[in-house]
């Protein structure tokens, strides 16, 4: 159930990307142009709605559906990796127009090119996973 | 792009998955994370598809059921746009590096726009709005760059 729950979540999540043209590289270039509101405008009613529904959760000491346990996140310190992480990060998102998300999302709707962006991505995620020593080469 | 949903129902939907995952699971929304779990597995027999590669199944089957009923792209944006002709295969290797790039970038930032930019921003933690502001601003320097050189 916990997986199906995660599928579904995924499903609307990839499903609203796509219908957002998050997948479309022309309006994720648009909006870091400042040619367009609309990434912008996603984006932070996004953040928003998260904000304002994870707020809620904690003021309600609401527990999770499936697992009982009481709803709770932890808030992390800034380090260099996140600068350095999101230096990389921004770097390959503004070349491809793309992040995971949608990526995933524009292999599923049959995107030739995202073939080579996930063969990346992938590629890149094995790296460090390989050099933290969490999978074996 | 034909049938683009308006911002302000698009956004708020994608920010309910945030809660939704929260509320059902107690889990933190990242597609990096569900990337990483599919290469863990991948990578590892003994490991299994958790919660978070489940996550990566249905953000395809997201896009598999867009694809069927929305409308497809036409080219690659500026790369098409730029590299075209016999120079056409430059688009693969640059996405390719560009792939890795983000990969990389996210695990060593502990997330990407989603993990980092929404579910860690909307609760407001200092590295999540470290790395967001970061990788905008990388992001929409690097955007004008190619915008000046192509």
């Amino acid at each position: 159930v916990r997986r199906l729950a995660a599928l579904a979540v995924g499903f609307v999540f990839g499903l609203t990307l796509s219908w957002s043209g998050m997948t479309d590289p022309d309006v994720l270039r648009d909006g870091l142009l400042f040619k367009d509101f609309y990434l912008f405008g996603f984006f932070l009613s996004a953040l928003v709605t998260a904000f304002v529904g994870l707020r809620l959760l904690k003021v309600l000491r609401a527990r999770a559906v499936l697992t009982g346990e009481p709803v709770s996140w932890t808030a992390v310190a800034p380090e260099r990796r996140h600068v350095v992480g999101s230096l990389l990060f921004g770097t390959g998102w503004a070349v491809a127009d793309a992040c995971p998300g949608p990526i995933a999302a524009q292999l599923g709707q049959g995107v030739f090119w995202s073939v080579a962006t996930a063969a990346g991505l992938v590629f890149g995620v094995w790296l460090f996973l390989r050099r933290a020593g969490t999978v074996a080469a | 792009v034909h049938q683009q949903l308006a911002w302000y129902v698009g956004g708020p939907v994608l920010g309910l998955c945030v809660v939704a995952l929260r509320w059902l699971l107690n889990e933190r929304l990242g597609a990096t994370g569900a990337w990483s779990n599919a290469v863990e597995k991948l990578s590892s027999p003994g490991v299994r598809l958790d919660t978070r590669g489940w996550l990566l199944i249905g953000l395809l089957l997201g896009g598999i059921v867009f694809g069927i009923f929305g409308s497809g792209l036409d080219g690659y944006g500026w790369l098409t746009e730029t590299f075209t002709g016999g120079a056409r295969w430059v688009v693969v290797p640059v996405l390719v590096v560009a792939g890795a790039l983000i990969g990389y970038g996210a695990k060593v930032a502990g997330g990407c726009t989603s993990g980092n930019g929404l579910s860690g921003n909307a609760v407001l933690s200092p590295a999540s709005l470290v790395a967001t502001a970061t990788f905008f601003g990388t992001a929409i320097a690097v955007s004008f760059a190619i915008e000046a050189l192509t």
